[in-house]
């Protein structure tokens, strides 16, 4: 009984155990289809033909699988575009994943089918009001990524609306739309500047990098719009994501160039507690983009800060490397002391890229003083022995630095050359130098002749160009060795230009010391025969002129083929002077005198000039006015905002000057009364400034007078103030000091400040802002 | 002045795999640069001596490529108007990073399978005009969903994980805090710190060390409930300089006491980088120290190696002695280039020295050793040999001035930083050490011997709460 029980379960349990199989087998077949993503990427024509059908098709499954044959179609770089109109159908899916796939579609076609993208536009704005803001971020992005002018203006509207989002993600997207609207459509730029100083006030620190990043797209010349930002925005730079650090540091650095007065000992505009921490970002682009900002910003007593974060990042990537070497290379030029005490940082391996190794070498000699050149001259003789070529050169290069710096070290650093090419054209400045010298050293003196002998017997297994040509020349400058000239007149025809035109001068240097040996005579019509009818037309040239340049001292030189064309014959003593005094060779180190500020730019990785030069203007000596940077936390209705959406067009409120070299403009204030808002004017504590020229008297006066209870109060009112920012306010704070009502004023600031400090109710601002927004005059 | 797009090449056919749009530009323009990527490659002795950073000549604006490369992938980011090439890499970083968070290793294939997400990551973290947007793994878990097999079940039902804005949409950027996600909850409170450090260090032929350095990082993985404040001490952080931190790291504290206090994201991240520096390990000590003085001070390099080569006509001869100091090593790898033309070796190494052989590709020979015990064989007996003599096409052949020399040192060999879990009821235990280290060096005629050392780590289980 049991047993036939038994037989019956395991039977059934055998069938049940079939159909999960079954069923199993069936929906993985579905389940390899769908997840292996090879099968999309590999989409062949045959289904193709099906994409159109399954966008259309009422299952969000089928309409997923036919976006992503789509998009990886779009991948392999086909044009897709003919499936425009089925996709655009799709935009409003409820299926989040295809809608998404729908969107990177409409941004890559959407400019090339205007008038159907129009059709996707409804959607887009109804979705900027949907509960999620990440649809509302990404239907703006969308909005402002289909370039169809013609809606420029409803894409102005969507920017506004977003620019006022409660959630910074969208606000974001706002900032960030702003430059594709404005590419989009120039004559919109007033509105959009309107926005972009809404967003100015942005409390989020996550929105304010991409408002920066509009900023400088949009209207980079307007830094006087920052006026009354710049120190709220300096404060929050250190919460601020890392890329809009990068973006933000960018605008700071070039608004105190051009707004802030030149740094001095007491007054410096880094502070302490906004920029240094930011060193200790584990992104290399905000290292640099602070290394930019206290280099070029602080005063010299502070540029070691950038030494360790510069040095940190040498081993981040061989990528990272490469690119800060060469930063560090330009740093070195200027400033070699900085990075010198670290030199074994810069210590070459053998297994560097060429590059790095060449540029490691180049700061090396860069960095050579008294105290490293021995350890230096040891890693540079070993360098000499490297594979790569450039290396070698630069080491002996770097070799001649270190004898020339410390010229008691020269008789080591001639030890140290073999012959070996660039050995040689640093040799020739040494014994260039020696001869110049004299009897300085006369210990050394004899050292460079019996090498320069030496080299002159070894001559035939000297094969680089620049090398054979020098040792040519080190003998003309020691005249003895007219069988150098035999050697190389016998090899004339294969030798490279260089070597040509030293054989040249060489013949004729020969020539003038002994003008009557015949066998000279003969070797020099050899080889300016052989000159004249060269491919080269600079060792014919050459050759000419030193064959006329003899023409007086040795008759017989190039008589039969050259004419007499009359001019000055030198005597021998002359021509002499000519060939034997001549100008000393150019010094091999180019002086590197670029003191453009480039760090951080491409065009200083590269070497080359790039267009787009983000050159930072000088300092003004005075800088603007500090008022202007009163912070708007005190005074809610910002002078500036007020004035934006009109600045074209109303030129009398504030005089424009340009401001030294640069284009960017500055607001010159006009004394309140000249009628509109000025931005004195329009400050909760007008009656302290109505009279601007007692206000400048009063601060000359009473510089430093209550400084002691002003930075106590500053204490208190934030914690991250700025240095500068104290000293700024301080002198707004003895302002008002001198007039009559100062004392209420301040009451009222500190009030409001901890207003803010709280939370939102900022009644005052508010209030202004209805009243700011009724003054405005409409734009659409 | 923006990264103007991405582009993913195979390594194996130089084609690309993903690539952003570049719409402002023309059809041709990543064309161009993956060209003058393969124009550069074809042109470099070796992969690695390709300029990072290429010039690409347009005739209306000159912009150039940042590349890198990572397993058998070559990212290319082509920017323009005097971009800092640093801001292209560090994108180029930060997507890679994402890249391995979604799909653990980033291959061809990987990329090919999953290219959807692929492309919604690279639309979610570089905007249309060039500049990152979403870049914490956090907050784009939440936007694009990473590929598990939940997700793949799902959308074979035709459920999708995305299904409506009333579940994803609300909790995307819903949290207060940018990098971590909230509502998290897990039921075993867990967080693993891994220390890895490496030593990196150059000798000369007489086994001075040239320069050395201990670089240090450690790595997290965090799984906390809700919202953890952390604070980490630690026990020597005089020794430690150039500090790099999480942005989630309170810089300001760290300024104050030298302690990290931070509210961890969840998952894997880089807590902190830093380097180990015994110099400094007196605060008030003077910074100019002698270089006899700060050489003594420096880590040292745990083997040392002897070698002498000869160069003779088309060949030469070289023999290499290695011999260990008293700790234990794993892995010892020997590399010596022997320069361009070499075309075969033939060497005997002493009795248990390891394996060698000869890669013809690179022109260089690798030996291998077998692993030393701490204290097993006596010092005469340690010393392992490899003599030999090689052949080459060129006349004079130049081999590398120094050797390479990787290796792994047992656990808890450098130890530079050390974690202490003070804050309020923490409590630790180091177990599970895992520890690999590498160390390069060597070279020609013994001039130089260059190392690096990496790792070891300790992990520790804290719990909170």
């Amino acid at each position: 009984m049991s047993g036939i029980n038994f037989n019956s379960w395991t039977e059934n349990a055998t069938r049940l155990g079939m159909r999960i199989q079954e069923t199993l087998t069936e929906r993985t077949k579905d389940l390899s289809l769908m997840s292996s993503g090879a099968g999309y990427y590999d989409t062949g024509e045959d289904k193709a033909k099906y994409i159109k059908a399954h966008l259309e098709s009422g299952s969000d499954r089928e309409k997923l699988e036919a976006m992503k044959r789509l998009i990886a179609m779009i991948s392999k770089g086909r044009n897709v575009s003919e499936y425009f109109a089925q996709v655009v159908k799709n935009v409003a899916s409820p299926n989040l994943e295809v809608r998404k796939l729908v969107y990177i579609y409409l941004l890559r076609y959407a400019e090339a089918e205007p008038d159907l993208a129009l059709l996707s536009i409804n959607t887009f704005q109804r979705d900027l009001a949907d509960s999620s803001p990440l649809i509302r971020a990404m239907a703006l992005r969308v909005l402002s990524g289909i370039r169809v002018p013609t809606i420029a203006s409803l894409v102005v509207v969507a920017i506004k609306k977003c620019a006022a989002d409660t959630s910074p993600y969208v606000r974001k997207a706002a900032a960030l739309s702003i430059p594709k609207c404005h590419s989009l459509d120039e004559s919109q730029l007033p509105s959009l500047i309107e926005i972009l100083s809404t967003l100015l006030r942005d409390r989020s620190p996550l929105s304010v990098g991409s408002v920066a990043i509009a900023f400088e797209a949009v209207c980079p010349t307007r830094l006087d719009l920052l006026h009354p930002h710049y120190r709220r925005l300096c404060r929050v730079l250190i919460d601020v994501d890392e890329w809009g650090q990068v973006s933000l540091l960018e605008l700071l650095i070039r608004y105190a160039r051009t707004m802030l007065p030149r740094p001095t000992a007491s007054r410096d505009s880094l502070g302490k507690e906004t920029e240094e921490p930011l060193f200790q970002s584990r992104n290399p682009a905000v290292i640099l983009s602070v290394t930019r900002a206290f280099y070029y910003l602080a005063l010299p007593s502070r540029h070691h800060k950038i030494v360790h974060p510069l040095l940190r990042l040498l081993a981040i990537s061989p990528e990272v490397e490469r690119v800060v070497l060469a930063y560090i290379l330009s740093i070195s030029h200027i400033s070699s002391h900085l990075f010198s005490p670290h030199y074994t940082r810069f210590i070459v391996r053998a297994d560097d890229s060429t590059r790095v190794k060449h540029t490691k070498a180049h700061i090396l000699r860069n960095f050579i003083t008294a105290d490293n050149s021995q350890a230096l001259l040891r890693e540079f003789v070993d360098y000499t022995d490297d594979v790569d070529e450039a290396l070698v050169a630069g080491a002996i290069l770097g070799i001649g630095h270190i004898a020339r710096t410390l010229p008691e070290s020269t008789a080591q650093c001639l030890n140290a050359y073999s012959v070996v090419a660039n050995a040689v054209v640093e040799l020739k400045s040494l014994v260039q130098s020696q001869m110049q010298s004299g009897a300085a050293h006369v210990g050394s003196s004899s050292a460079p002749l019996t090498i320069v002998e030496r080299l002159a017997y070894h001559i035939d297994e000297i094969r680089q160009a620049q090398a054979r040509a020098c040792v040519v020349w080190l003998v003309g400058v020691v005249p003895w060795a007219p069988d150098v000239l035999r050697k190389i007149a016998k090899s004339f025809r294969n030798e490279t230009v260089p070597v040509k035109f030293q054989a040249v001068t060489l013949a004729a240097k020969l020539l003038v010391l002994s003008p009557s040996h015949d066998m000279l005579i003969q070797l020099g019509n050899y080889v300016f025969a052989l000159a004249r009818y060269d491919r080269n037309y600079d060792v014919r040239d050459r050759g000419r002129m030193l064959q006329q340049l003899l023409a007086g001292v040795v008759p017989t030189i190039g008589a039969a083929d050259v004419k007499d064309i009359g001019g000055v014959v030198l005597r021998r003593a002359q021509v002499r002077v000519v060939l034997f005094e001549g100008k000393e060779s150019a010094q091999p180190h180019a002086v590197h005198n670029d003191t453009r500020e480039r760090l951080g730019t491409l065009g200083l990785v590269l070497g080359r000039d790039t267009p787009h030069e983000r050159i930072l203007p000088d300092w003004l000596e005075q800088g603007v006015e500090s008022i202007l940077r009163d912070s708007q936390d005190d005074a809610p209705p910002t002078p500036a905002v007020t004035a934006i959406g009109h600045i074209a067009p109303r030129s009398g409120v504030g005089t424009w000057t340009g401001t030294g070299g640069h284009s960017s403009p500055v607001v010159v204030l006009s004394p309140a009364g000249s009628g509109g808002p000025s931005p004195a004017g329009s400050m909760p504590n007008k009656g302290a400034w109505t009279d601007l020229e007692k206000f400048y008297a009063s601060e000359s006066e009473s510089e430093d007078e209550d400084s002691e209870e002003e930075e106590e109060e500053e204490e208190e009112e934030e914690e991250e103030e700025e240095e500068e920012e104290e000293e700024e306010e301080e002198e707004e704070e003895e302002a008002r000091e001198g007039s009559d009502d100062g004392e209420e004023e301040s009451d009222h600031q500190s009030g409001d400040d901890e207003g803010r400090r709280v939370g939102p109710p900022r009644t005052s601002e508010e209030d202004s802002d209805v009243k700011r927004s009724s003054k405005r005059v409409p734009i659409q | 002045m923006a990264i103007d797009g991405l582009i993913i090449l195979d390594s194996a056919n130089f084609r690309p795999i993903v690539q952003t749009s570049f719409r402002s530009f023309s059809t041709a323009y990543p064309l161009l640069h993956i060209d003058a990527y393969n124009a550069a490659l074809a042109k470099a002795e070796r992969p690695e001596d390709i300029d990072p950073v290429l010039f690409v000549p347009l005739p209306d604006a000159p912009t150039a490529c940042c590349h890198l490369q990572h397993l058998s992938l070559i990212f290319l980011c082509p920017i323009s108007g005097n971009l800092d090439p640093l801001y292209a890499f560090a994108f180029i970083r930060t997507f890679l990073d994402i890249l391995i968070e979604y799909f653990g290793d980033v291959t061809a294939p990987t990329l090919r399978d999953n290219f959807d997400i692929v492309h919604q990551l690279l639309e979610e973290t570089l905007d249309a005009g060039g500049h990152p947007l979403t870049t914490s793994p956090n907050a784009l878990r939440d936007i694009v969903l990473p590929p598990s097999l939940i997700t793949k079940i799902l959308s074979v039902t035709g459920v999708s994980g995305l299904s409506g804005p009333t579940t994803t949409g609300l909790s995307a950027f819903s949290s207060p805090i940018p990098w971590r996600k909230a509502g998290l909850r897990y039921n075993n409170n867990e967080i693993y710190f891994d220390i890895i450090e490496t030593l990196d260090a150059v000798v000369n032929k007489s086994a001075a060390i040239i320069t050395s350095s201990v670089l240090g990082k450690i790595n997290v993985n965090c799984k906390l409930s809700g919202t953890p404040d952390l604070l980490l001490t630690l026990t020597n952080p005089h020794t430690i300089t150039e500090p790099s931190f999480h942005s989630c790291v309170r810089l300001s504290r760290f300024a104050q006491s030298k302690t990290l206090s931070f509210i961890p994201p969840d998952g894997r991240f880089t807590l902190m980088e830093y380097r180990f520096d015994p110099s400094a390990s007196k605060p008030g000590a003077a910074p100019a120290l002698t270089a006899a003085a700060a050489s003594q001070l420096q880590v040292q390099v745990p083997f040392t190696l002897r070698s002498a080569l000869f160069v003779t006509d088309h060949g030469g001869t070289f023999e290499l002695t290695f011999s260990p100091r008293a700790s234990a090593l794993d892995d010892v790898v020997i590399e010596l280039y022997l320069g361009a033309g070499a075309s075969s070796a033939t060497c005997s190494a002493s009795t248990g020295g390891g394996g060698w052989t000869y890669l013809p590709a690179q022109n260089t020979l690798r030996w291998s050793l077998p692993p030393t015990t701490r204290g097993g064989r006596s010092t005469a007996n340690n010393n392992n040999t490899l003599q030999g003599t090689f052949t080459s096409s060129e006349a004079r052949p130049r081999p590398a001035r120094a050797a390479q020399i990787s290796f792994a040192l047992p656990p808890g060999a450098l130890l530079a930083a050390r974690l202490d879990a003070s804050s309020g009821g923490w409590s630790g235990k180091a177990g599970d050490a895992t520890f690999v280290c590498f160390l390069r060096g060597g070279q020609r005629l013994g001039t130089m011997e260059r190392m690096e050392a990496r790792d070891f780590g300790i992990t520790t289980s804290l719990s909170t709460e």
